[in-house]
């Protein structure tokens, strides 16, 4: 298990696990969202490819009211 | 008999030919229902919306998105919140993602107690959204040489605050709105932030501004959706009253009545 923190808050997952595998793992029930990964957006077709390591940081963000 | 004057009052901004003038926000509202009826009412067609972190068990933010999908209108995402050129270009690429528009209301806050923005931090961010494609709606103060800055890196809009966010003070420096104008004639210029009465909207495209972009004067207002409406003919009634040419202003009085035949001229003395 790696700890990283995920919208600010600490978590574990397996190791090497890609991001399409960390949300499942995380349970992250929004159907509309994107990621940054330490302050850089991933696009989804980066999704399989991307692997998350210890300590990584990430953002995923959902739509929201907004001015 | 009245004849109605008959114009074609659509215009174009970011690539879309719209008819509206008044740009609404989504946040705010007493409740998601009222959101959509004030929305509707205002008969905007651009409606800004923003990214946030949700709880892993939340779904709020996909019943919020279907309700503004449903609306059929332009999506404007926004930066809110963000207070660095590397934040804003990382949110406006994640918007680009989600909200499947190429539009970005560009905020990057300088200081947090008048939410002002920076400009540095918003020329460096725009410069690099506008090379990745993107429609840069940049939030800025009235100050002219931010404007031509923001010009000059490729801003074919710029939306000058009234006065600061959320404070419904109106148009605190008309007289700089005023220049940004005159020295920008070929860009889209739209009021943001500050808006707290219809008048002020009024006088915002009595300026020649393009349009309007408000949030808290309608979702704060006792009745929201029918301050849209407010709104929705205070931006209109501005816009017409810019085209059709206000008087010139006066020093001294000018009798609006004819003075020839004027009753019991030099009778009494």
């Amino acid at each position: 298990m790696i700890e990283i923190i995920v919208n600010g808050e600490k978590a574990n997952i397996k190791d090497e696990l890609n991001i399409r595998d960390m949300i499942k793992a995380l349970d992250y029930q929004q159907e509309v969202f994107a990621i940054a990964l330490n302050g850089t957006f991933v696009a989804i077709d980066a999704y399989e490819t991307t692997t998350i390591k210890a300590d990584d940081n990430i953002e995923i963000l959902a739509p929201i009211q907004g001015g | 008999m009245t004849k109605k004057i008959e114009q074609d009052n659509s215009w174009e901004i970011g690539g879309k030919r719209l008819t509206s003038r008044l740009l609404i926000g989504s946040a705010l509202y007493p409740s998601p229902a009222n959101m959509e009826d004030a929305i509707k009412e205002s008969e905007s067609q651009i409606v800004t919306v923003a990214l946030r972190r949700q709880a892993a068990g939340e779904n709020a933010g996909n019943n919020f998105w279907n309700i503004i999908k449903s609306l059929n209108i332009n999506v404007l995402p926004n930066t809110a919140g963000c207070h660095s050129a590397k934040e804003a270009i990382t949110i406006a690429q994640m918007a680009r993602e989600v909200f499947g528009t190429n539009w970005i209301k560009l905020e990057v806050i300088g200081d947090q107690y008048n939410l002002q923005p920076d400009p540095f931090e918003t020329v460096k961010a725009a410069e690099v959204l506008i090379k990745e494609g993107f429609e840069v709606f940049p939030y800025t103060t009235d100050d002219l040489v931010v404007a031509k800055r923001l010009a000059d890196v490729g801003c074919k809009i710029l939306m000058p605050w009234g006065s600061p966010i959320g404070s419904g003070q109106g148009l605190m420096n008309p007289s700089n709105l005023k220049a940004i104008r005159k020295q920008f004639p070929e860009l889209k210029l739209i009021v943001d932030a500050g808006i707290g009465k219809p008048s002020d909207a009024t006088e915002a495209m009595q300026l020649g501004y393009d349009g309007v972009l408000l949030n808290s004067a309608i979702a704060l207002a006792q009745d929201p959706v029918k301050m849209a409406q407010a709104f929705k003919y205070a931006v209109e009634s501005g816009r017409l009253g810019y085209e059709a040419g206000v008087m010139q202003e006066r020093e001294f009085a000018s009798p609006s009545t004819p003075t020839v035949g004027t009753p019991f001229w030099h009778q009494f003395k």
